[in-house]
């Protein structure tokens, strides 16, 4: 290339290209140097044969909660695995959509009611609180007596809800009265065979 | 696991010490052959120049000048013309790739500040999907990562090719054309992430259509290196070519492995993910930062590097243990313990190159400390040096299992990384942009104010943003370490 140097004054002013001095490298820094070394060889060679033939131990230590089959059931931990995802945690229901089970009649009727309805489910309309509300709520048999009662317990006594406590024989004795019955109940027939709230 | 497995990564640490070792004789018997009369030959005789800065206002510049002035001359005048050929050579490749590095730098800058944001306001912006902290954050790294960091590390480095090889750049517009297609993979890439097509890696997040486009890209960028490098009128390479030949060879060895689809699965995959991820840290962007580092300092201070033998061992070991450290990002994970184990050794080693460039860089510096208080260049590169020193030790403590089990997922690790990529690599990149820009537009700095404002609200930014979150992150992790209190005490 055959340019010629333009007048750039910031290249007039400039330093020399860099270069390095031969300056040895002084020993003190070869010690730290080495002693680095030395820590990795022990490390590695500590845990590599420390490791070598240990039985490995997997995730953390913290003390594993221990179940007891005799406890009773959580209706709290009942309600939030099976109930607060359309009823939700409030127990306010969706409007226009799950009905509320805070201040709902049905819940606080008299017991036959709310269990006849988890054992067997509702489907089709049904007014709760003056609302209308048209949908399907599953049947909930496959839970023990004891989750039913203490869910429904919970439920009657929670937001504001003041209701009888429901036992696990008043469950049991609950399947045995309709135990035939295959269909959710209706509205109606809820009103019919069981009574009206 | 096996006494045989044990033995063959033993064999790793082993030959990479004996490598050393090695450089150490070699250094001490001049097995090199490059006296210190070898390395003058360079030079024609009595070239020297006066300080510069073109950051600096002139009377600032007066005070840099006398400073140095007693000990040389006027600048010859065949290194001016060689330096005037090289600048107008590199002049549109490097502005190419510096203008499009400070696009993505804006845009880098803003997904990050709204990702920061949405950490204390977790409902702000969350209406669309493509607002969502976890679309916005990875698009923050790719694009700081790729797009700024990369491109203005490429930028600087097409500059120092022609300055270190004494020659004009040959085929600038190699460098271009791949400077186009980077920036359309990166485009694509961003937009991907936005869409919701992340592949689903740190680092790696680009779908790999996109990561083909960066692939020849960077390959188009590199020609223009070995062109350069054949047509080369200098004998020795100086310390900073080094870092970008190899910097150019190990990044598309790095990004195609780690891109490849569907190559690893599983336990394998996050093994390539952090093996990838930190060298592209250590491999990529370290050399590209010691490159400018190792230039720019001795440039502006007028005198020459103090030991070429802690170059070659800063280089050397860098490239020896580096490759290895990545998978200390998964102690404790499901991952084979030698293989955690080999990764923390050679994060410890990794101080070892680290303490011969600060010493290199201290040594060169000593008794020229003044100086940063009048050019902004200089205090840009030096404090990114020695960020690069602190955050490379702080790296390598966070390695050992003891301090990893506290800092592992807290914001210490946050903050420790952009100590690195912002501490040392964009302070380094700040600098040396100041210093580029004049010889290639022939202009002077109009606003001196201006640069200082821009030293200090990066410097005080950055002291914000590393120190909170460098205790916060400690406390946060001693708060999940603890069982007695709650997950939500750790993050509140």
């Amino acid at each position: 290339m055959s340019h010629e140097p333009r007048d750039n004054p910031a290249q007039h002013r400039e330093q020399r290209e860099p270069e390095e001095l031969h300056t040895p490298i002084g020993w003190p820094l070869l010690v730290v140097f080495l002693g680095i070394i030395a820590w990795g060889a022990f490390y590695y060679f500590h845990d590599l044969l420390s490791a070598t033939g240990a039985t490995s131990e997997a995730g953390d230590r913290r003390s594993v909660v221990v179940v007891d089959p005799t406890a009773k059931a959580d209706g709290a931990a009942v309600y939030a695995g099976n109930c607060a995802a359309c009823h939700q945690a409030t127990g306010m229901g969706l409007p226009g959509a799950f009905p509320p089970l805070a201040g709902s009649e049905w819940v606080l009727a008299s017991k036959d009611i709310p269990i006849q309805i988890l054992l067997h489910g509702m489907s089709g309309p049904i007014t709760v609180k003056g609302s209308l509300y048209a949908g399907v709520m599953p049947a909930f048999a496959q839970l023990e007596d004891a989750e039913i009662a203490a869910v429904l317990t919970h439920v009657r006594k929670s937001w504001g809800n003041a209701a009888a406590e429901i036992t696990a024989d008043d469950i049991a004795s609950g399947r045995k009265a309709f135990a035939d019955k295959s269909t959710p109940w209706s509205e109606a027939e809820l009103k019919d065979k069981v009574g009206a709230p | 696991m096996s006494l045989s497995i044990a033995f063959l990564l033993a064999m790793t640490f082993l030959i990479s010490v004996g490598g050393l070792a090695l450089l150490v004789w070699a250094l001490a018997n001049d097995q090199f052959g490059m006296g210190q009369q070898a390395a003058e030959t360079i030079f024609a005789p009595g070239e020297v120049g006066e300080v510069e800065d073109p950051a600096t206002p002139s009377a600032a510049r007066a005070v840099m000048q006398n400073a140095r002035k007693a000990a040389h001359q006027a600048s010859d005048s065949e290194e001016l013309f060689e330096r005037t050929i090289a600048d107008q050579s590199s002049r549109m490749p490097v502005l190419f790739w510096l203008s499009s590095s400070m696009v993505w730098l804006l845009l880098g800058s803003v997904f990050g500040v709204i990702a920061s944001i949405k950490l204390h306001l977790p409902d702000w912006l969350v209406q669309e999907a493509v607002l969502t902290f976890g679309r916005i954050r990875p698009a923050h790294l790719n694009v700081v990562a790729y797009g700024w960091a990369s491109m203005a590390g490429v930028g600087v480095g097409l500059w120092l090719i022609p300055r270190l090889f004494k020659t004009a750049l040959v085929g600038g517009h190699y460098a271009i054309a791949g400077g186009l297609i980077w920036n359309a993979g990166l485009i694509f890439g961003t937009a991907a992430i936005l869409a919701g097509l992340s592949d689903g890696l740190e680092w790696l997040e680009f779908p790999w259509q996109t990561d083909i486009a960066l692939v020849i890209g960077g390959a188009l960028a590199a020609v223009p290196l070995i062109l350069t490098l054949i047509k080369k009128r200098v004998g020795h390479l100086y310390v900073s070519a080094w870092y970008l030949i190899a910097a150019l060879v190990w990044f598309p060895m790095l990004f195609v492995t780690a891109n490849i689809p569907n190559l690893f699965v599983g336990v394998d995959q996050a093994m390539l993910n952090w093996w990838f991820a930190h060298n592209v840290l250590g491999l990529w962007m370290t050399p590209l930062g010691l490159a400018a580092a190792y230039y720019f300092i001795p440039k502006i201070i007028g005198k020459p590097i103090r030991s070429y033998g802690l170059s070659l061992i800063g280089f050397w070991a860098l490239a020896l243990f580096y490759s290895q450290v990545g998978l200390h990002h998964l102690i404790g994970g499901p991952v084979p313990t030698w293989a955690v184990t080999i990764s923390i050794v050679h994060s410890v080693m990794m101080v070892i190159p680290v303490i011969a460039v600060a010493v290199n860089h201290h040594m060169t510096m000593l008794g020229s400390f003044r100086l940063m208080l009048y050019s902004p260049t200089l205090r840009f590169v030096v404090l990114g040096a020695m960020m690069y020193t602190f955050a490379s030790v702080q790296g390598s403590m966070e390695a050992l299992r003891s301090v990893n089990t506290i800092t592992h997922f807290t914001h210490y690790t946050v903050a420790h990384a952009h100590m690195g990529l912002y501490g040392f690599l964009s302070f380094v990149l700040f600098g040396s942009v100041y210093f580029i820009l004049p010889r290639l537009l022939d202009w002077e700095w109009p606003h001196a104010w201006a640069i200082s404002l821009h030293f200090w609200l990066v410097f005080v930014g950055w002291g914000i943003y590393f120190w909170p979150l460098t205790l916060g992150g400690w406390l946060q992790g001693l708060a999940m370490l603890d069982p007695a209190r709650s997950f939500m005490e750790s993050v509140s």
